[in-house]
């Protein structure tokens, strides 16, 4: 045999023998289970048994149209979209700056920053849910700032109508004005506004002017809600945030790494030939980063489409599936109460066909741009 | 003289050695529930009581519970004895029959010890007992603090109006009329909406809305919505709530910032001592300051009184174990001791809640004590809709309820939505 | 020696100090956001159940501190603890070695199988095993080992395989071939190569996988609690969700439960931290 076909048979060899392992594990744990998800996203399975139980078969592609004419899955891919957008251009350069400014050595005490940047990512999701709900409740710390500001207000308006300290004989002309500032809606607490209000301020006694101020106020203030996490479009900018600041920190530990790696010697003989920093960064670390970069977006996407358990925590996908993304959407139905499976499925694997897409447009990116690494 | 020999041991071996026999059991407990400890002791002694049944026990709870109870009913590796849900949360155990009738398996002899309503097979999914509901839960209860009320004047409310009186007082001292933490959607249905729909549109009606009989668009489902849009336009219960966790409903109305507090009749165990660190959140000694009432009247009700209710959770048999197997009997022996006046006077006392079994005692602090009287003085229930409806269906319900409270919907736009969605449900049903 | 210099950066003319500002506010903010809860964690694990709710926020005013003891003992965390490590461990091993190995083969050794088994590796990055549990469950239990700590960390491993083939397979490409040639022209076989050569050099890229995966499988739940369904088996993250009910009552334990789970990370990232980044800058040399 010669020396080449020897070669080529131990390159056959070791190619296989160090592949296999990797493979037939990824096989067992992933080639099984997409294959039946692909297969149930198509049938008509309806719970029990899957084998050996109840026959299902095929049942078409009904999942599919169903999903796609769904207009809550247009909500929940949206939502998702916002989460890419996010990811990639909003943690990805937050990240690198950050990994610039603290191996360029711009701020003091790089360990300590780089430590505590990291730590969100990891902190348990759970605690995070916990906090965060107790910190935007109508209870919490944010809502009784708020709200003390919003008194304070109030009460300056309300002292404009009853005038000066002890004369609380007022006419219905004021006591109508103190009930048009609770807004439109603070006459409905009444069945008879003006008389009743008269009585209610018949109970104080002029000393008692300041209690007087304070329960109306309690009365007719509008309390703050977090309300903005109600509106359609703003929904998802709390959560947005919440996502910035858990993953961050991980791509600052993966670009500063990266960044270590390159020669300091070229940095150095660049800014003694004169270069400024935003020129070593043009012109050295960005193109060594290069790869680091694009493998980093591809983390990010396919871990915002398929991010699942802060959202969850944060705000089940709510209030009234605002929040919703694609995972929470095949997760209530997959698993309340009667199961979906078939759709479930047919929305995973919708889901993995627009990382897909988004990956092959990365890679796209990354060949028209990129690739200067040595 | 051999044979002889040979067969008196066989006959000794079969009375002398009982079978070994292991269950496989699905618990549902918390380590930060009320009641843990003792539960954990139940379990405990169940075992030296019966060296020869060996339990494997897996204790889940909430998400990963119902996960793992799909999994293991697709999988067909249902434990033998597990918890379970009367209704659609554990729809695909009642629907295919995967738990075993307890009617016919623990006999009717068994059964008379219980109340009517748990072992009516009609109030589970399947028809049929696939679970001994351990309790019937009256999910709208109001929780009225009544020393607050008459500290500023007011008494027991009976009516609406009654209530609606009182907004420009309690508001102005910063105390809320009702509250309803419904951040999580389900308690507006189920702990205050489905008893105002049993009194303005009834069960007749909800059954002939899923005959297709008559629709959520219908005057009487639209009614029922108003009310709930009037508790919150005229301020007896606060916009806000609707960002309120459930979690944290109780400690709000401990603290007396809310005169009426809407719950489920469980909830009495939140207030109690809690047994590892001997605190409560309402003292005992206080406990007698509040008072159990059902839903005030409402105006235009048409079938006054009644409140809504749905059957308990309880324990089931898997139907994979043999008939007539040792394993069965095991397992019914599990199950007549969990049953048992014993154990469930066990959790009676946690404040867990009031169990079906008649007869039970237990000592208990005045407010879950309150719980029997409360039962008594309103026998005449309704539908709760989450135990009726299609998840799909009630979650539209849930969603529509937060948005009446946030005023982003009109109770007509809600009804829409419901109808749509059951249209849709009933399509996929074909 | 780096000299503190003006930072001009590509995208306005600000001056050094402004954007220096910005970034020390930003940074400071995220810092802030993430001390904060954790100070609040283990403040909150000290107060009693009914005081948490009557005071969520502030300091305890009375100290407890048995919620540690209860919560170690009703969550039998004695036995998740050496579980926990040894999936995270054994998880994070797993893939490092199999993900460099397949990953040489792939990116060194020419053969046309690449494309194929490559690329499904590709695909699988895509995939969250959030979907594939009720398949994998029902897989598991056909093979028999349900409730076994082989089929935990086959799973783990399996889920972290397409990340890691595919930064290793790209890390290693990046080393010149010439290396390798030229150790193939002395005789040496590709295991040798992979010994001698790769795998130190691969360090950086294992650093990033052992980041990777250590904090993915320490707080995984999900996943494991369709696995097994022994107590013996479970990892830290189900002991901890037994605290976490909606209709909880006891927040005490529950944040001492979430305090304790979350102690091992942090002690962890606080010992390593040096070293991670030593491990990756040793990649720095180039031989």
């Amino acid at each position: 045999m010669t020396k080449a076909k020897r070669i080529d048979r131990e390159a056959g060899r070791a190619y296989w023998m160090m592949s296999l392992p990797a493979f037939l594990v990824y096989l067992l744990v992933m080639a099984f289970p997409i294959a039946l998800s692909v297969v149930l996203s198509v049938s008509n399975y309806s719970g029990g048994k899957m084998f050996g139980g109840e026959a299902w078969g095929f049942a078409g592609f009904g999942q599919y149209a169903r999903i796609v004419q769904d207009p809550w899955f247009w909500n929940a891919l949206k939502n998702n979209f916002y989460i890419v957008l996010i990811s990639v251009f909003g943690q990805l350069p937050l990240g690198f700056i950050f990994a610039y400014i603290i191996y360029r050595r711009i701020v003091k005490w790089p360990g300590f920053w780089q430590g505590i940047l990291y730590l969100p990512n990891i902190i348990s999701i759970i605690v995070v849910g916990l906090l965060w709900q107790s910190i935007f409740s109508p209870n919490g710390p944010i809502a009784e700032l708020v709200n003390l500001s919003a008194r304070h207000q109030f009460e300056i308006k309300l002292v404009a109508v009853l005038g000066s300290q002890g004369h609380l004989n007022l006419g219905d002309d004021a006591l109508s004005r103190i009930i048009a500032l609770g807004g439109p809606q603070a006459a409905n607490m009444f069945t008879n506004p003006v008389p009743e209000l008269r009585d209610l301020i018949a109970g104080y006694q002029p000393n008692q002017y300041s209690q007087l101020l304070n329960d109306l106020t309690n009365l007719f203030v509008t309390r703050w809600t977090p309300d903005f996490l109600n509106q359609k479009n703003v929904a998802m900018l709390p959560v947005l945030f919440v996502i910035l600041w858990m993953y961050t920190g991980m791509y600052l530990i993966l670009f500063l790494a990266n960044m270590q790696k390159i020669d300091t010697q070229i940095i150095e003989s660049a800014r003694i030939d004169g270069a400024n920093e935003a020129q070593v960064m043009r012109h050295i670390i960005l193109p060594a980063l290069s790869g680091t970069i694009v493998n980093s977006a591809i983390l990010a996407i396919s871990g915002s489409l398929s991010s699942f358990a802060l959202i969850f925590a944060l705000t089940g996908g709510g209030p009234s599936r605002i929040t919703e993304i694609l995972s929470i959407y095949m997760y209530n139905n997959a698993f309340l109460g009667r199961p979906n499976f078939p759709l479930a499925n047919a929305i995973a694997l919708i889901t993995v066909v627009i990382s897909m897409l988004l990956i092959l447009v990365t890679k796209a990116f990354e060949s028209r741009y990129g690739g200067k690494e040595e | 003289m051999k044979k002889v020999i040979i067969a008196l041991l066989m006959v000794a071996g079969t009375f002398g050695a009982m079978a070994q026999v292991t269950l496989n059991v699905l618990n549902y407990q918390q380590a930060d529930q009320a009641g843990y400890q003792e539960d954990v002791q139940i379990w405990q002694d169940f075992q030296t009581q019966n060296p020869d049944i060996k339990l494997n026990m897996e204790v889940l709870f909430n998400d990963p519970y119902h996960q793992k109870l799909q999994a293991y009913a697709a999988a067909g590796t249902l434990p033998d004895v597990f918890y379970l849900w009367p209704g659609a949360r554990s729809a695909v155990i009642h629907e295919k029959h995967l738990a075993k009738d307890l009617g016919k398996l623990l006999g009717a002899d068994y059964l008379k010890d219980f109340t009517g309503a748990a072992t009516n097979p009609n109030n589970q999914l399947g028809k049929y007992l696939a679970e001994l509901p351990q309790s019937f839960t009256y999910t709208a209860v109001m929780y009225v603090n009544v020393k607050l009320l008459k500290d500023n004047g007011f008494a027991v409310p009976k009516t609406y109006a009654d209530l609606k009186k009182m907004v420009p007082k309690l508001k102005s001292k910063g105390i809320a009329v009702m509250m309803l933490p419904d951040k999580d959607g389900w308690p507006g249905q189920s702990c205050l909406f489905s008893t105002v729909a049993g009194r303005m549109a009834g069960d007749a009606f909800f059954d002939n809305v899923l005959a297709g009989k008559a629709k959520f668009t219908d005057k009487p489902f639209v009614d029922s919505l108003k009310v709930v849009e009037d508790l919150f336009k005229d301020g007896i219960i606060q916009r806000t709530d609707t960002a309120v966790g459930y979690g944290d409903g109780p400690g709000i109305f401990a603290q007396g910032k809310a005169a009426i507090y809407l719950d489920g009749d469980w909830r009495t165990g939140a207030y109690i001592t809690d047994k590892a660190s001997g605190k409560a959140l309402i003292a005992p000694a206080d406990q007698s300051n509040y008072a159990l009432m059902n839903i005030v009247a409402l105006p235009g009700e048409k079938f006054p009184g009644v409140a809504s209710a749905v059957a308990g959770t309880g324990w089931a048999i898997s139907n994979s174990l043999p008939a007539g197997s040792d394993k069965e009997k095991a397992a019914v022996k599990l199950i007549k001791y969990l049953y048992s006046p014993e154990v469930q006077a066990i959790r009676y006392g946690t404040g867990a809640y009031v169990p079906t079994r008649k007869g039970v005692k237990a000592t208990l602090e005045p407010l879950p004590a309150m719980l029997p009287p409360f039962y008594a003085a309103n026998p005449k229930t309704c539908y709760v809709l989450d135990g009726v409806l299609d998840p799909s269906v009630y979650n539209v319900i849930n969603n529509g309820i937060i948005n009446i409270g946030n005023g982003t919907q009109t109770a007509a736009q809600v009804a829409a939505d419901v109808q749509a969605a059951f249209v849709t449900w009933q399509a996929t049903k074909k | 020696m780096v000299e503190e210099s003006r930072v001009t950066t590509a995208f306005g003319r600000f001056s050094g100090h402004v954007a220096k500002g910005l970034a020390y506010l930003v940074m400071v903010v995220f810092a802030i956001m993430t001390i904060y809860p954790l100070f609040w964690l283990a403040m909150s694990s000290f107060k009693s159940t009914r005081e948490y709710q009557l005071n969520m926020l502030g300091l305890p005013k009375t100290w407890v501190f048995d919620n540690f003891k209860m919560a170690w003992d009703f969550g039998e965390f004695g036995k998740l603890f050496p579980n926990s490590i040894i999936y995270t461990a054994g998880t994070t091993l797993g893939v490092i070695l199999l993900s460099v190995l397949a990953g040489f083969a792939f990116a060194k050794i020419p053969s046309r199988a690449t494309k194929w088994i490559y690329g499904s590796f590709v695909i699988g990055i895509l995939l969250t095993l959030n979907s594939l549990m009720i398949p994998l469950f029902i897989e598991v239990n056909v093979l028999g080992i349900y409730n076994t700590r082989f089929a935990v960390l086959l799973v783990y491993i399996g889920a972290g395989l397409p990340i890691g083939i595919y930064l290793a397979t790209e890390y290693i490409k990046a080393i010149p071939t010439a290396l390798i040639e030229s150790a193939r022209i002395d005789g040496a076989g590709y295991f040798r190569i992979f010994r001698r050569i790769v795998l130190p050099m691969s360090i950086p890229v294992a650093t990033t996988l052992a980041i990777l995966n250590i904090t993915g499988t320490w707080n995984e739940f999900a996943l494991i609690n369709i696995l097994v369904s022994k107590t013996d088996l479970k990892s830290l993250p189900l002991g901890i969700y037994k605290f976490s009910g909606s209709l909880s009552t006891d927040y005490g334990k529950q944040f001492a439960a979430l305090t304790i789970g979350m102690a091992p990370m942090i002690l962890f990232y606080v010992v390593f931290r040096k070293q991670i980044t030593k491990g990756v800058a040793a990649g720095a040399v180039k031989g």
